[in-house]
Parts: C-alpha cells; structure tokens; sequence
C-alpha cells in the first residue's frame, strides 16, 4: 500500500495538458514555446483564451535549449508558436527550417516592415533600445551621442556593461559587424573593454546600481530595465533613480541599436488557425498597451503610448537594420568578444 | 549517455578550432582553480567540524551535531545569488561596510565564488568523517592517546589519515557538484567547462563542439574518480562500529569549538536562508504565491516520480552485481551511473537526441520529447548514482553466506533478492529515494529542458525569476525548495547518527 501512496502526487502532476483532450470535442488550444517573461505574458494569455476560448499551452526556457529541442521533435514537435526574446534567435529559427511563413493582414500593417521578417517567417511583438544609462551629476548628455563615444581616453575606467556571454551584447556586436564589418566592431569591442570599471559581471540592472554607487559613470543597458529600476518603488533603487539619465546613442550613421522580442509560427503546427489568432492577439491594442505599460517595452504597434517613464528618457531613433542580421552574424560577435577580451 | 559520447565523433563541430584555442585554455584554468579552491576548503571546513563534533564535548555539541548539515538544503545557485545580493558590488551589507569605512567588498569572483560554494558544499564531507570520527576510531585513537600524543596529534597523525577514504569520497562529490554548476558559476562570471559547453552551444551554435567539451568534462570526472579508487583500494577501512567516548572541552576552547561551530552553520545556513525568508515576505504582490504553490505541487510529484523510476532500476543494477558476477558487470554499472557527472543539460540534450531518433525510426505520431516520463527517465540517468551508492553499501554489509545457503537449497538467484538481501535493504531504499528525491527538487537545467508544457517547478521558477532580475520574487520559491528538502534531509541525518551512535 505504502508503495502506491508515494505514487499519487506524481501521478497528479502528470495531468498536464497538450497532446490528447479529455472530452471529445477537439479542444481549442494553442501549444507555445517561449523564452519571455512569465508575469505580463500569463496576464496576455489569460486575457486571450478569455476573448476566444483558445487555451494557452505554455513552455519556457532558453533560446537555443528550445530551438534544440524543436530540431529533435521535428515534424512531431506539438509546438505551434515560438516566442523568443530576441531577433537572432528567430533568425536562426527560420535558418534551421523550423518556422514556416504566413501572411496576415493583420500583422503586416501593424508591424513596421523592419522589425519583420520579410517572408512572414517570424514578427517582433516588442522593441527594446540597448541605450546608455549615465550618473547626471557627473556626465553631460553630449559627451554620449554615439556609441563610439565610449572607447574614446576620457572614459578609461568608468564603463560598467554585463558580460559577453549576454545575448543583448552580442546582437549589438552583431549589428556593428552588419553595418560596418569586422575590423571595425573589434575596434569598439577592445576600446569598450580597455575602459571597462571592472570585469563584466552580474546582469544589466547590477550595472545601473553600480552607476549609482559610483562604481562607473556609464552603463550599457536595455530600456526595459532601465524603465522598470526607475518605476520601481523599492527603497535599496532610490539612489539610482535620483541620478541616473538615459542617452540615445546612435550607431554611426544609424539610429540607436534595437532589437526586438518576437514570434514566428513553426512549421510543425498542428494548430495553424489558433497560433495565427495569437499572434493577431499579441500585437493587438491591448496587448500592446500592456507590454508598454506593464514591462515598459516600446509597442510595435503605431499608435500605441509609450510608458510615460520611457518617454521621459527622450526620443528613440532606432536602427532599421534588417533584424534577421543578427543572428547571421552571432558566431562572428562571440568570436570577437573573444579576441577583444570581453568576459 | 551512449549519445554524449559517440556524438562527438560524427557531429559537425566547425567553431571547434576556435573553442579549442581561444575559449578552452582560460575555461580549463579557471575550472582547475575553482576545483582546487573548493575541495581544499570544504575539507578543511569538513572535517575540521566533524572532528569537533565527533571527538569533543563543549556548549551547543549537539545542536551543532545535525544543523552543520543544513547547508545542503541550499541548491548552490540560490546561495550564490543570495550572497551576490548582500555582499556583491551593490549588495545589502556592502553598501553599508562602504559607508561606514569607505571600502567597498565585492564576493562576486573568483575567491568569493570558492567561499559560496565551500560553505554550501562542505557537508559532503562533514557527513561522511563524522561517521569515522565518531564510530571508527576508537582503539586506534585510545592507543595513541596512551602513547602520550596530544589532541591535534592525534587529529592529525592518527584520525585523519585513517578517514582518508572517506573524506575523498565526500570530496569527490563536492568536486562533481563543483563542476556541474552552471547558475552560480555564471552569475559570478566564473569560466568553467561547463560554462564553455553551454557557449559553445548557444553562443556559437554549435553543439558538436559543445559534446567534445562535455566529453572533456566527463574526463575530469572520471579522473576524479579513478583517483578515489585508489585511495581506497590501499588503505585499511576502520570497521569497528564502536562509538567513540568525546572529550569534554573547557573554558577558551569550549568557547571557540562553539563560536567555530556557529560561524559556520551561521554562514552557510542561516544568513541565506533568513535573507530569503525577509525578501519573501516583503514583496507586495500576491499573485505569485498561486503559481509558486502550484510549482511545489509539480516539484513533489515528479521528485516522488524520479525516486521510484530511479530505485527500480538501481535494485536491478545491484542484483545484477550481487548475483551475476561477470567481467562487464561493473564496467556495466559504472558506465551507467556516470550520469552525476556531466551536466544536467547535457544530459537533456542527450536523451532528446536518442528520443528525436526513436521517433523517427518508431514512426511515432506524436513525440516523446515533452512528456513527463521522458522527464523521469532522464532524471534516472543523471542521479543513477545517488540511489545505486547507498544500496550498493548496504548490500556489501550483507554476508553472501545466507546467500549460497539458499542457493544450495535451490533457490533462484531472483528469489534469493527477493527474499533475503530486499528486506534487509530497506533503510537503505528509503535513504536511496530521499536521496535521489532531494536531487530531483533542487535540479535546474534539466527540468528546464525536457519539461511539459504549463509545467513549472519550484527551481524553474527562481530561475525565471532571476533571469528578469526579479530577485524578490525567487525568493518565495527559492525558500519552498529549501522547506522541501530539509525533512528528508534531517531524517536522513538521524539515521546516520543512529548508527553512529
């Protein structure tokens, strides 16, 4: 008897939704695998399978954990959206043969061309900026106006960014090997690490505290951090808040580094109609008004108020660089974070 | 496991040539440096506290006795990220020392990384010399004493290198679980070869490279181990199970047995934990405890699952050893229970890629990937050797008379398992499955990989958590996992003193 007790909670866990429905009615789901945020994004879907009746199947985890794991399930895999949190990622989605393309009016209209995939393989649902996070009492905005800026001798000891390791880094990396080749993005990758305040460590947030401590006058985030620390009430964050700025700097001739965090239906959908409907969802009105408001990204979608926080940072000009650039030139910016030293 | 190790040799690795240049080198040092760092210190920890507790009477002996286990409640990434938030750069306490002294302490490195881990991992040591201390020595160390040596004579001449098998053994696994760590490790920007698989992989996106890097891994490891073997194969074990009379301390070295004592349990235990315990309790959303507690629900049922999955097949490993003497049937069970060594995401990928296949070639309609059965057999091969370890102890305690009398009288060697050596291994099962449970709860990348959909685990959570940097809202499931733990924990604990006595 003992033996079968043991066994009841596993067997509880067991009742997980996904491949066969309990009653006979096909049931009207949609299977996602995501590498976002939990909170906003369970809010989203909660709303969504309210508006529709479609229920929400999710699984999270790493970018290239679930990449891996959709090759391996292959025509077999019961995924029918991928959510990734970044532009390289559906890129590299798309070069392995997992997504397949749609065409939806929808989606075409309300997502400018730049931050889709021109095939309609994969579609940014949010953007967010790679800026400059600097302490006010000791930079002056116009010292921060390109990201070249940062390698210049005057900053020797004072820049604090997360590791190479980060893939925020290395898309920026990636986007500077796009526009201006090679040579020139390890140029900037040494001049950032030789001015680096420490040995990269901890995450982008940890860089901003540290701007605050003085432990460096400049940091390199994404906005959405940058947002969250500055509408954030605890008390250990009020320092940053009372001395940190935001600048916009642009890439040369291009506007300031974006990317975008987005989705692309996999060619294994069993669920075509459904997952189309979620997309169409995400990138709706409200939906958008809540990845502004709740996780203080920039909305695709024209029209739609950025965070009042982000909006008090100034105005964002992004790079149109064709995002799927990212993620060609991945390796190539791992490989010279290598060479520059960059940890 | 047959997929790790074959991949490599047909697998594409084009960026191999580059990881073996320009990544390897830094990431093997730095391995080495933290390996080296880690053992020496847990042992010193180790077995500097078992000795007290074993050996000597002083204030709080025996509260200290079971709570210097309590650290192991602690999955190593959850201790590294507490501390980084107290003592880091930015941290709680190291913003006030700063503003009381001007210098700033920052744990986040190298050294701080080695302090982290060795006050989290010292009681696989601690453990197993406090059994020898405690029950082993007792004629040995009475004879040295009326041979005239004193106290730390006899510690060190006689004690410790009559522990020696014991204490690698603990070491041997502080080293495992030292090289199989990819949160804290990275948190801290620590260059591993674990670090450097999971680059490989997703950095470079290239998984071949990434198998041959594992397969260095699983060299270290099984170096590790053959180094062990050795130790013990050339020494005598202490066999006397007679407990050992403790000697009562006074004045100043009472006090500092004590303060020692505490300090370490303080360190390793209580600071993190109460950190956590403050940060849970201080976070004004609510909605996060309905998901956390669901969490808990599922980390529950597939630690229960792993348990049973794992014991089933660790009894039939042993009874193959037990029964069937031939010449591959420990290479067979060595090879299998090798799973503790390599990382638990590689093992996910492993076990996808031999899935992905037997889908193919089975021409299955849906797939085995995702399915909690899956999930549970891939627990089996990373922990294998948590279950087989113990019962394989036991088993060896069992003389094989009882077994060739029933033989003679006819019985097969299936019912001789059966009813001779199973009942006899019954404290050993359920310390088996704690054991393996207790794994199961604190595993992180595995369960990331391979798990179901809507399916979230208490680790699950804090890592997504952490990755928002949402670091208050780990908190709350970082502490379930750790009030999980400690039952099977502290009741293994007793146990183990039972037979100390």
């Amino acid at each position: 008897m003992r033996p079968l007790l043991l066994l009841l909670p596993f067997l509880s866990a067991c009742g997980t939704p996904g491949a066969a429905p309990t009653d006979d009615t096909p049931a009207k789901e949609v299977n996602v695998y995501s590498h976002r945020h939990s909170d906003t994004d369970a809010q989203l879907f909660k709303a969504f399978t309210a508006a529709t009746g479609i229920r929400v199947n999710l699984v999270m985890a790493d970018d290239d954990e679930v990449l891996t794991r959709m090759e391996q399930e292959g025509a077999n895999s019961p995924c029918d959206l991928l959510i990734t949190s970044d532009a390289g990622r559906l890129g590299q989605a798309r070069m392995r043969g997992l997504l397949q393309p749609i065409r939806s009016a929808e989606l075409e209209r309300n997502i400018p061309p730049f931050l889709r995939d021109p095939d309609g393989h994969w579609f940014g649902l949010t953007m967010r900026a790679r800026v400059f996070v600097y302490n006010k009492n000791k930079v002056r905005p116009e010292q921060l106006t390109d990201y070249n800026d940062l390698v210049r001798p005057e900053w020797k000891g004072r820049v604090l960014v997360r590791s190479a390791e980060n893939l925020y880094n290395q898309s920026l990396l990636a986007a500077m090997v796009a526009h201006f080749g090679t040579e020139t993005a390890l140029a900037w990758a040494t001049g950032i690490t030789v001015n680096m305040a420490r040995t990269p460590k901890g995450s982008d947030t940890d860089q901003l505290l540290a701007v605050a401590e003085g432990i460096g006058d400049v940091a390199i985030a994404n906005s959405y951090y940058v947002g969250k620390l500055m509408s954030s009430s605890e008390p250990e964050k009020a320092k940053a808040r009372e001395n940190l700025a935001v600048a916009f700097p642009h890439m040369g001739p291009y506007g300031t580094h974006v990317n975008v965090s987005g989705a692309g239906v996999a060619k294994s959908a069993k669920h075509l109609a459904e997952a189309i409907a979620l997309l169409e969802f995400l990138v709706g009105e409200e939906a958008q008004r809540l990845f502004a408001e709740g996780n203080k990204e920039y909305p695709v979608r024209p029209g739609v108020a950025v965070a009042d926080v982000l909006q008090r940072f100034g105005e964002l000009t992004p790079d149109t660089l064709d995002l799927a650039q990212l993620g060609l030139n991945n390796a190539t910016a791992v490989k010279l974070f290598d060479k520059a030293g960059w940890r | 496991m047959v997929v790790v190790v074959t991949a490599p040799f047909h697998a594409p690795a084009p960026e191999w040539s580059h990881v073996y240049r320009d990544v390897l080198p830094m990431h093997l040092l730095e391995t080495i440096l933290l390996l080296g760092g880690t053992v020496l210190l847990t042992v010193v920890i180790g077995v500097l506290s078992a000795w007290l507790v074993a050996a000597y009477s002083f204030p709080l002996r025996g509260a200290m006795r079971w709570m210097l286990v309590l650290p192991l409640a602690l999955p190593t990434y959850i201790s590294a990220y507490t501390y980084a938030s107290l003592f880091g750069a930015t941290g709680t306490i190291s913003l006030w020392v700063h503003d009381l002294s001007g210098f700033r302490p920052d744990i986040v490195g190298l050294p701080g990384l080695i302090v982290v881990m060795a006050l989290v991992l010292f009681p696989y040591v601690y453990l197993p010399a406090r059994a020898v201390f405690a029950s082993g020595l007792r004629e040995q160390l009475e004879a040295a004493r009326m041979l005239g040596a004193r106290g730390s004579r006899r510690f060190l001449r006689v004690a410790v290198p009559l522990a020696r098998p014991a204490i690698v053994g603990g070491a041997v696994l502080v080293a495992m679980e030292t090289l199989n760590d990819y949160g804290a490790v990275k948190y801290y920007g620590i260059r591993t070869l674990t670090t450097a698989v999971f680059r490989s992989w997703t950095g470079l996106s290239d998984l071949g490279s990434a198998l041959r890097v594992a397969i260095l891994l699983l060299l270290l490891v099984v170096l590790l181990l053959w180094w062990e073997r050795r130790s013990r194969i050339h020494r005598q074990q202490a066999t006397d199970a007679v407990p050992m009379v403790r000697q009562r301390l006074t004045g100043k070295r009472a006090a500092l047995a004590t303060i020692w004592c505490l300090l370490v349990l303080v360190s390793g235990f209580l600071l993190p934990a109460g950190k956590l315990l403050l940060d849970a309790f201080t976070i004004d959303r609510t909605d996060t405890w309905a998901i956390d507690l669901i969490a808990l629900r599922n980390t529950l049922g597939i630690a229960t699952g792993a348990a049973f999955l794992t014991l089933l097949i660790a009894l039939f490993l042993v009874f193959i050893l037990r029964h069937e003497r031939k010449s591959w049937t420990h290479g067979l069970v060595r090879a299998a229970t090798l799973g503790y060594a390599v990382p638990g995401a590689v093992i996910a990928v492993g076990v996808m890629t031999a899935a992905g296949t037997i889908d193919r070639q089975a021409g299955l309609s849906f797939t085995l990937i995702g399915t909690i059965g899956l999930l549970l057999y891939a627990f089996t091969v990373r922990f294998l050797a948590v279950a087989v370890q113990p019962l394989q102890g036991s088993l060896t305690r069992q003389h094989s008379n009882v077994d060739d009398a029933a033989r003679m009288l006819g019985a097969s060697p299936g019912r001789i398992f059966l009813r001779v050596n199973l009942p006899q291994l019954r404290p050993a099962i359920l310390a088996a499955a704690m054991l393996v449970a207790i794994d199961v709860v604190k595993e992180l990348p595995l369960t990331l990989i391979l798990r179901p959909f809507n399916f979230n685990t208490l680790s699950t959570r804090v890592f997504e958590m952490a990755r928002i940097e949402q670091l208050r809202e780990a908190a709350a499931p970082a502490l379930l996992i750790v009030l999980c733990v400690l039952p099977p924990l502290l009741f293994l604990d007793r146990q183990l003193a039972r037979s100390e006595g």
